[in-house]
């Protein structure tokens, strides 16, 4: 089976491509460093399989960035056929890859993409000289792109490229080195070659880059008509954009109107309306059934209790989920988020990250763990460790019901407000974070922020539809997966005694006496309550499982009903004014969960992993000691707590600065270690 | 002068890239190098980050980088 890869410069429609040919619903957007990990899947044309693999995109075979290296690798194995996009509108640009590719002989075809927009913009282009690249082009359309058998058909590479010679003889003359071996080291492939070799070839790089363009814009002047006043990427609307101040205003007040709208507005009439159909069409009439037919009450209470209390509230919040969703794929579709970027660049860079960090923030809004992976965009280890570290203070789709209910019952018509200000400790204590970070163990030293601005875009109604629907169907699966299962297992330890005998009464169950041995730890942010503490740790698996878990153990099956048990002393899981304040700042900040963890490990290490945990977990303690400390005894334990956090903070940044520096391998630099 | 210096919107050619070898190279492979034409298009609120056109393409760069590549008006 042949393996074809899909390689070009970022944002060319290289995962769209992938998705037309495999039928697939790979994540895309309108900004640079969407995909940062390659996706791969079989299809088969006349009975042939070959395996399509999308890489993320990179410039040039010399890496500037991790998800760059990613790319790389596969390429330059040169066992594998590519099919290389390129974008019609920066053609010079993306034809600098593909005479890397050709100096290299693998085997290729160049498609042009985006040539409608191209066209649109009074520019022309011919297909005459640009085969002396490669023979192999041709124009098409990402989008529409049917599989046929002749996409994948690849004649040998004996491209010819005239300046290379000048290069192989200088290097002959000086080295014992075949072509092949040559030709690789001017592309970054340094496999087998002592120092010398390799800064002797280095220091030609120069002059190369200025050949390989020279021979591209004598192509150029043959094939491409370009209109003299194009610039692709800047529209006439950018002046008005470009303003931060109108930006962030513009930004920050659309999301929160549609945090608003969505989950306060029209989010309870549709979750009411979906519990009301869950509850009447489904719940309670297998529960009648059951009623009617069984008469062991563990039976009726497991399917009540640990099945249908463990989804039927979380469920709830699928449609309002879904709304937060259009919202999400609009924003990285327009080509807004490069502009928040560009304008956001300034003030993260006093914080020690850049303006990269703010498209995955915005991604950490619906999930931490897929915006922790985006750290691979950065191009240095501080700043990757710092992004993939400071995301979870983004509060994801999966803690907003939690902060919903809670505030839903506690602050009445103040909820949203609650909620927003929430959303803003998150990210104040994010760039705090940041700051301490920046000062102490991870200075930033190369801080390039060099991004490719996309052109502005319009709402693309069936791809916004298609990523809603795919975020969708992986929270049902998640719900009725990991949410059920764990839920499962909580209703069982929480009506099981340690005789194994089942009880009505929690407090004698399993889970109730072990979260009591427990609770001390918790008491001073007043969160001692077992059923709080039951929900904080199975929260750490996932956050749905917080709501989850308060369902089961108030017996409760939809989200109202769940809201006005938390207020009253007679249900298991139940908040006082104080602690549900406490409850809401810890539950924002204490943990991530444990798939946000696995790739945070497995991008950074398990020293930044545990760092960030105990930071986390450190901070929401804090944080939600003050509050329930101010909030039940007054001022003066307000100023004690403070006084006391203070002092804390201050240690904390005295140790991080005398720790020494850990030996970490840097990808790119010819520094591997540093120490203070 | 370098490009930091230069006027909005006012047509330049690179005299001269004197940053740091894989920055410089990475500008290079974009386009930037000695000879090319670059326009400052915009600078942000606090004059830290800039967005330059050349050969029709939009990039942002720092104020740093920017002040490492001479230029002169064409």
């Amino acid at each position: 089976m042949s393996k074809i890869l899909i390689v070009g410069n970022p944002n060319v429609g290289k995962s769209t491509l992938f998705n037309s040919l495999t039928k697939s619903t790979e994540h895309t957007g309108n900004f640079h460093g969407v995909t940062v990990d390659k996706k791969s899947k079989k299809i088969k044309v006349n009975n042939e399989e070959f395996e399509l693999v999308d890489l993320p995109g990179l410039y040039s075979l010399n890496t500037f960035s991790y998800e760059e290296e990613i790319a790389k690798k596969d390429i330059v194995l040169n066992t594998h056929s590519a099919l290389v996009l390129v974008d019609a509108n920066s053609i010079r640009k993306n034809l600098y890859l593909c005479l890397e590719m050709s100096e290299l002989k693998l085997d290729y075809k160049i498609l042009i993409n985006n040539y409608k927009y191209f066209e649109k913009k009074k520019n022309k282009l011919k297909l005459e000289k640009l085969k002396l690249i490669n023979p192999n082009i041709e124009i098409i359309n990402a989008k529409k792109i049917e599989i046929n058998e002749n996409l994948f058909k690849f004649t040998k590479n004996q491209t010819n490229l005239p300046y290379l010679n000048k290069y192989l003889n200088k290097i002959r003359e000086k080295f014992d080195l075949d072509d092949e071996t040559i030709v690789k080291a001017l592309n970054g492939i340094f496999d087998y070659l002592t120092d010398e070799e390799i800064n002797f070839i280095k220091n030609l790089n120069e002059d190369l880059i200025a050949d390989r363009y020279k021979f591209i814009d004598e192509i150029l002047k043959n094939d491409l008509e370009q209109n003299k006043n194009f610039i692709y990427g800047l529209s006439p609307l950018d002046k008005f954009i470009l303003n931060p101040i109108f930006l962030l205003i513009f930004t920050l007040g659309i999301f929160f109107l549609s945090v608003y709208t969505i989950f306060f507005l029209i989010g309870p009439i549709l979750t009411d309306f979906l519990n009301l159909c869950l509850n009447k069409f489904f719940i309670n009439p297998f529960l009648n059934v059951l009623y009617s037919t069984c008469e062991n009450v563990w039976l009726i209470e497991f399917f009540k209790g640990g099945i249908f209390s463990s989804f039927s509230t979380i469920l709830g919040f699928l449609p309002s989920i879904c709304l937060m969703y259009i919202f999400l794929t609009v924003l990285e579709d327009s080509g807004l988020i490069s502009r928040l970027a560009y304008a956001l660049d300034d003030m993260f860079t006093s914080f020690g990250l850049n303006g990269k960090a703010v498209y995955i923030m915005l991604m950490g809004l619906g999930c931490n763990t897929m915006a922790t992976m985006l750290s691979r965009n950065m191009t240095n280890k501080e700043l990757k460790t710092k992004t993939a570290m400071l995301n979870p203070y983004v509060t994801c789709m999966a803690r907003l019901p939690v902060l919903v209910v809670i505030a839903s019952a506690f602050f009445g018509l103040y909820s949203y407000l609650v909620v927003a200000g929430l959303y803003l400790i998150g990210i104040i204590i994010m760039f705090v974070v940041a700051l301490i970070l920046n000062k102490t163990i991870m200075k930033t030293e190369d801080n390039y922020f060099l991004l490719e601005f996309p052109p502005l875009r319009g709402i693309d109604v069936k791809h916004v539809l298609i990523e809603t629907k795919k975020n969708s169907i992986e929270l049902v699966k998640r719900i009725f997966t990991i949410v059920l299962f764990v839920g499962v297992i909580v209703w069982i330890t929480l009506h099981t005694t340690f005789k194994f005998q089942y009880t009505e009464k929690v407090d004698e169950s399993i889970l109730f006496s072990f979260a009591n041995l427990i609770s001390f730890i918790f008491a001073p942010i007043g969160l001692n309550n077992a059923g709080v503490v039951c929900a904080l740790i199975v929260g750490v698996l996932a956050k749905e499982l917080i709501i989850s878990t308060f369902s089961i153990a108030n017996n409760v099956t939809s989200t109202s009903l769940l809201v006005s048990s938390l207020t009253s002393t007679f249900s298991v899981v139940h908040f006082s004014f104080p602690s549900a304040v406490s409850f809401l700042v810890f539950s924002l900040l204490y943990c991530p969960c444990v798939s946000n963890l696995a790739v945070l490990k497995k991008e950074t290490d398990t020293f930044t992993m545990w760092l960030c945990v105990v930071s986390q977990f450190t901070i929401a303690y804090m944080l939600s000691f003050f509050a329930f400390q101010s909030l039940s005894r007054g001022v003066s334990f307000a100023i004690i707590s403070l006084i006391v956090i203070f002092l804390i903070i201050f240690s904390l940044v005295l140790t991080l600065k005398r720790i020494k520096s850990r030996k970490i391998k840097c990808l790119f630099c010819d520094k591997c270690s540093k120490k203070n | 002068m370098n490009l930091y210096e230069s006027k909005l919107n006012t047509e330049c050619v690179i005299v001269d890239l004197s940053c740091e070898d894989r920055l410089k190279l990475r500008l290079m492979e974009l386009g930037i190098f000695k000879g090319e034409r670059i326009t400052v298009k915009h600078k942000s609120i606090f004059k830290k980050t800039l967005l330059v056109v050349f050969s029709s393409n939009c990039f942002t760069l720092k104020d740093e980088i920017a002040k490492q590549i001479k230029v002169n008006y064409v």
